[in-house]
């Protein structure tokens, strides 16, 4: 009896640990997070000194025209540069999956932007962008063409914000489909040749379904990081002009560090922090549909036979 | 050899204790502490490290100084202010942090040191300090709660702190035979006329940059042109004439101004103008010693200064640091002595030679100085035109700036209606003041 209860219950020593590690390391913070965002919050005070004041600082944030715009910069900016990303990565992808000389060296000279610190792509797009001695403005005089004004205008500033994403994060994807595509059973490929597949049917009905779960993953992660990127548009356009590239990363930390109401930045971040999970919720459910009909599907088509 | 020793330790206990009864040195009972400061990296300090080994060798008061970038700096002092026991004796600070601190009674009030006839230094002439600074970056607690008044007391004193100046091209000014603006209507005329004669040149740099720099150069116009955030019940009057007259001075500005200005922070700015793209710059007095320096600038020796014009009235900015000292700090005393030392006549002079902003009208007029730094004549002069009350100094302004950066920022990109711009910012102020119980009295 007494050994049988010492028995059901070891799996739960053995997991105690990690429980106690993510209490303290994930749960304690979020928890703190989202108590904060209860208070009126002044970074002067200590959290024990800050007044309660319910669900005010959400209610504010829903009336505050500011934030309501840098919601949709931000929605606006994730969406666009994931499904770019997605189609440049996954296509770069497709077409360096060959044996070439020189791959490996290719591949590393890909991956390169991913790995410089944001600050500095941030710099260095922004001197690249620069109105009269940015590389981009005087190649198009030395064509004779007018100048752009990359940062100084609010459709051209998000356009710019955009592009130095994709130059810094299509590697990711590209990296990723990469490996995807490489691990492929070579006995389906080979099966879809002998039955008179095209190169685009190969990849339209083979390759693409096969790599989706891979892709799915790897879009969820870009999407979040999209979400929460901050010192690249930091340095390059500190969010203007106007509002048109603050994105509330950039949002929530001026409202901590410039207005210095932690509440409400706190309240900011609960917001970005639902909407994050109900996209990953919507994500996996989608996988575990689509694998769910699969599995219907593989079982019909045994039936059949 | 025991005996000898206590001998000789007796002997040297009496001498120190006749020595001080001698000489009557007040940094005497403080000798041997060590003071934990926290400064900004900024020029101004980077010339007051120069000289507070001095302060060492003269006080036997030993000072570490923790230097960080200005925002980091006040990040770090957030929170260690708020703490029982602080590690800071002596901090700098950004002059709106003075809302903050006073109001959360983080800072000394200076009154019981300058009281304490073993601190206060008879000879300080605390009258010499430049009175537009002390009111901006010192005073708290009487006019509007942020500047001085009969209720008013000191809790700082500035130290690093700055005002607007016109810096101009001498060169291009005489080749195109114009006239230094002294006015609002010179100046906007000059800062147009400028691009026409001289083609590729812009008129005025000027900061721009959507949030702070935005609002900033705003406010520079603001002020001179008779116009005030909020009248004294705290109405948001942003969006009266006045205004709107500086915000259409802005945008004519940067629309004469060097190409691609409308995204210019003030490090661009000033880089167009020691680059030779711009014949003018108004912005802080910091910038002057850089436009002389040959390793960066190409307009050494070409740039002339004038002060900030006048619209309807004379009014250029003041900002920087102050120094004070922490409520939770473990040294006050000694603190307080090298506040005192830091802010003498003669250090004030030694920093200044160094590299930094003075805090004394006297330290302008020096004759040495000036044979160094040719302008600061100029400067001191602007000084007494220094409006403390150019921008409020209120825990919410920091929403309100944001506020105004950003809709200015339309307003020079995007070509909004500068009333209707402001008319928005009034009405968003309001919100926020009314938020923060600055109508509790008139409603």
């Amino acid at each position: 009896m007494q050994i049988a209860r010492i028995n059901r219950l070891t799996p739960y020593f053995f997991l105690a640990p990690a429980i106690i590690v993510m209490a303290v390391a994930l749960l304690y913070p979020i928890g703190y997070m989202v108590w904060a965002s209860f208070l009126d919050w002044n970074p002067s005070q200590r959290i024990g000194e800050a007044d309660f004041v319910g669900l005010r600082n959400y209610a504010k944030l829903l009336n505050d025209a500011a934030f309501l715009e840098s919601f949709w910069v931000t929605v606006k900016f994730a969406a666009v540069v994931v499904v770019l990303e997605m189609i440049l990565g996954v296509g770069l992808a497709m077409l360096l999956d060959r044996q070439l000389r020189g791959m490996t060296l290719l591949r590393t000279i890909f991956i390169l932007p991913m790995m410089i610190a944001p600050i500095v792509v941030g710099l260095m797009w922004r001197y690249m962008y620069h109105p009269s001695v940015g590389l981009f403005n005087r190649t198009l005089k030395s064509f004779g063409l007018e100048p752009v004004p990359w940062l100084s205008d609010g459709t051209w500033a998000f356009a710019s914000i955009v592009i130095a994403d994709i130059w810094q994060w299509t590697p990711f994807i590209f990296i990723l489909s990469l490996a995807a595509l490489q691990s492929l059973p070579r006995s389906a490929m080979e099966a879809a040749r002998i039955d008179g597949a095209s190169g685009w049917q190969l990849i339209w009905f083979i390759k693409l379904p096969l790599m989706l779960p891979v892709l799915i993953v790897t879009a969820l992660l870009r999407l979040i990081d999209a979400f929460k990127v901050l010192e690249v548009i930091l340095v390059m356009t500190n969010g203007g002009p106007g509002l048109s590239t603050e994105i509330l990363a950039l949002r929530i930390s001026r409202t901590a560090s410039e207005f210095r109401e932690l509440g409400t930045a706190a309240a900011m971040s609960n917001l970005l922090l639902i909407l994050l999970m109900a996209l990953t919720l919507a994500m996996f459910t989608y996988t575990k549909i689509s694998e769910a009909r699969a599995a219907r599907l593989r079982a019909a088509a045994s039936k059949d036979h | 050899m025991f005996q000898s020793t206590k001998a000789l330790v007796g002997l040297s206990v009496s001498a120190v204790l006749t020595c001080s009864v001698a000489f009557a040195n007040p940094y005497e009972p403080y000798a041997g502490t060590t003071l934990v400061v926290n400064f900004p990296a900024h020029p101004h300090y980077n010339a007051v490290m120069e000289i507070l080994p001095q302060f060492t060798e003269e006080t036997g008061i030993n000072v570490e100084v923790d230097q960080l970038e200005y925002l980091k700096m006040r990040e770090r002092q957030t929170l260690e202010l708020t703490k029982d026991k602080g590690d800071y004796d002596l901090v700098a600070y950004v002059v709106f942090s003075k809302a903050d601190y006073v109001f959360a009674d983080q800072l000394e009030n200076l009154a019981k040191y300058f009281m304490n006839p073993r601190l206060a230094d008879p000879t300080y002439d605390a009258g010499d300090l430049i009175d537009g600074y002390v009111a901006n970056i010192g005073v708290a607690g009487g006019e509007k709660g942020y500047l001085p008044g009969q209720t008013g007391s000191l809790f700082g004193i500035p130290f690093g702190a700055e005002t607007s100046v016109l810096a101009y091209r001498k060169d291009i000014f005489e080749k195109l035979g114009l006239k230094v603006p002294t006015t609002y209507d010179e100046l906007l005329d000059v800062a147009c006329k400028i691009p026409q004669l001289e083609p590729g040149m812009g008129g005025m740099a000027t900061r721009a940059a959507s949030g702070h720099h935005a609002s900033h150069a705003f406010l520079l116009h603001l002020a001179p042109l008779g116009g005030r955030v909020f009248d004294a019940e705290w109405n948001p009057i942003i969006n009266s004439p006045e205004g709107v007259a500086a915000a259409k001075a802005l945008k004519t500005l940067v629309d004469c101004g060097p190409e691609g200005g409308a995204t210019f922070g003030p490090a661009e700015a000033a880089a167009s103008f020691q680059q030779g793209k711009s014949a003018m710059f108004m912005d802080s007095i910091a910038f002057a010693a850089g436009f002389e320096d040959p390793s960066k600038s190409t307009v050494v020796g070409k740039v002339g200064y004038a002060m900030h014009p006048e619209g309807v009235r004379r009014g250029s900015q003041t900002g920087g640091f102050g120094i004070g000292i922490p409520a939770n700090a473990q040294h006050k005393e000694a603190a307080f002595l090298l506040m005192q030392w830091l802010t003498n006549k003669k250090q004030d002079l030694a920093i200044a030679m160094a590299g930094g902003n003075p805090s004394r009208f006297s330290t302008y007029q020096n004759a040495e100085l000036n044979a160094k730094y040719p302008y600061s004549a100029t400067f001191g002069e602007a000084l007494k035109y220094a409006d403390p009350d150019w921008r409020p100094i209120i825990p919410t302004w920091g929403a309100i700036n944001a506020d105004i950066g950003t809709t200015m920022s339309k307003v020079l990109t995007e070509g909004l209606d500068p009333q209707e711009a402001l008319d928005g910012v009034a009405e968003r102020a309001r919100a926020i003041m009314d938020d923060a119980g600055y109508y509790t009295w008139s409603k």
